[in-house]
């Protein structure tokens, strides 16, 4: 009971999200299709170097560091040489972009949409940032899986022990095990 | 029957029926939560994903509008002798279309080179964690058949299914005065916890 507490904002937010991307069209027809727009934050000169030898992690971590943005992201280096940083922000993601030629920092944010955010939140997991706060929602997530496989068998068990329901119970786990063998053949 | 009864008689019941979902969406989040560990593992095994069925010219014509590309997607795996399975149809580049139809069980990729008009159809080996991941994913309305469009009430359901289970948990609660202490410090230690991650991450 304790745990289903504690964990019960993560249920309503995997609830939630998957609403919301189960009617991703109502949210295509108000947005329009195609990735999330990003607009024009702020541009500056960036002053730091780089040594000849050291690879895209580092740089992105230095330039994400002197932005005060430091946190979860992806690299890559696009064939021009800019250095392209998508940040990972829950509630803002950011593009930021830096042009070695002219040594300007392009910081752009995503447009805020509610669908997006919450499907941000669903899809965020995994140990591989290298950030000790994702590692720990990592841990959280698990913390999830297992504790609704442990509630589906408590619930089980907690069932079987009131006779009284039973026969009623009995139908209705029936006959959700009927429904998802049918799909399961069917799908 | 009091309301009390009434939402016990619901908790439990609701979790019955959906207890095969609430299973699935379980198990299914560990390969999604754990991906390099279960690449790897099949890695290990050396063997191909995809295997080439065929790969012919063809006749059917590709649109040049975009918003006819399913109808596209649907005359090439009716070519191919494919039929009600899910799918999808993309542009993958100028010269290439790919359409990828999945099942539970099977899933098929079909890709149509323009320049060439010639397509190849692959079949994906099966894979119990890409099982899994697919029976995690699948939803939407996009998908035309009443069992394709069932599944997707049903993930609806669930989700409200979760939401009544969580109001109808938190009247128990409340209804156990001996818990209420310890309930409330779980409460507020969740509640900060999951604000902080959204607020940090």
């Amino acid at each position: 009971m304790y745990l289903a507490l504690f964990l019960a904002p993560w249920m309503v937010m995997y609830a939630v999200s998957t609403l919301v991307m189960n009617h991703r069209a109502v949210f295509v027809e108000r947005y329009g299709s195609g990735p999330v727009p990003f607009h024009k934050e702020r541009e500056l000169v960036y002053d730091g170097s780089f040594s000849p030898d050291v690879d895209l992690k580092m740089i992105s971590r230095q330039i994400l560091t002197s932005l005060d943005l430091d946190g979860a992201h992806g690299v890559t280096r696009r064939k021009d040489g800019a250095i392209v940083i998508n940040r990972n922000d829950l509630i803002t993601p950011r593009r930021i972009t830096f042009t070695p030629d002219t040594r300007t920092v392009l910081v752009e944010h995503q447009e805020r949409r509610p669908n997006a955010f919450l499907e941000r939140f669903h899809r965020r997991r995994g140990y591989a940032t290298g950030y000790r706060l994702d590692t720990l929602w990592a841990v959280t997530v698990d913390a999830v899986i297992v504790a609704m496989v442990f509630w589906a068998l408590s619930g089980l068990w907690m069932w079987w022990e009131m006779k009284v329901t039973r026969a009623l119970g009995a139908l209705a786990f029936l006959g959700g095990i009927g429904l998802f063998t049918l799909y399961l053949v069917l799908l | 029957m009091t309301f009390a009864q009434l939402n016990r008689r619901t908790h439990l019941y609701l979790g019955l029926a959906l207890l095969p979902w609430f299973f699935m969406y379980g198990i299914s989040s560990l390969p999604f939560a754990h991906t390099p560990f279960f690449e790897q593992r099949d890695a290990a095994k050396g063997l191909p994903l995809w295997t080439l069925r065929s790969d012919r010219i063809t006749d059917v014509r590709p649109p040049a509008d975009d918003n006819e590309l399913r109808a596209f997607g649907a005359a090439l795996l009716s070519e191919a002798g494919i039929s009600g399975t899910a799918f999808g149809t993309y542009r993958q580049n100028a010269n290439q279309i790919n359409v990828y139809s999945y099942s539970f069980w099977k899933s098929t990729q079909l890709k149509y080179y323009l320049d060439q008009k010639r397509v190849t159809v692959e079949d994906r080996r099966f894979r119990w964690d890409q099982f899994l991941t697919g029976m995690h994913g699948r939803g939407g309305f996009e998908q035309e058949g009443f069992v394709q469009l069932s599944w997707s009430v049903v993930v609806d359901l669930v989700c409200l299914g979760i939401i009544v289970w969580i109001a109808s948990g938190l009247y128990m609660w409340w209804g156990l005065p001996g818990h209420r202490g310890w309930g409330w410090i779980a409460i507020l230690a969740g509640a900060i916890s999951f604000i902080g991650f959204t607020l940090r991450l």
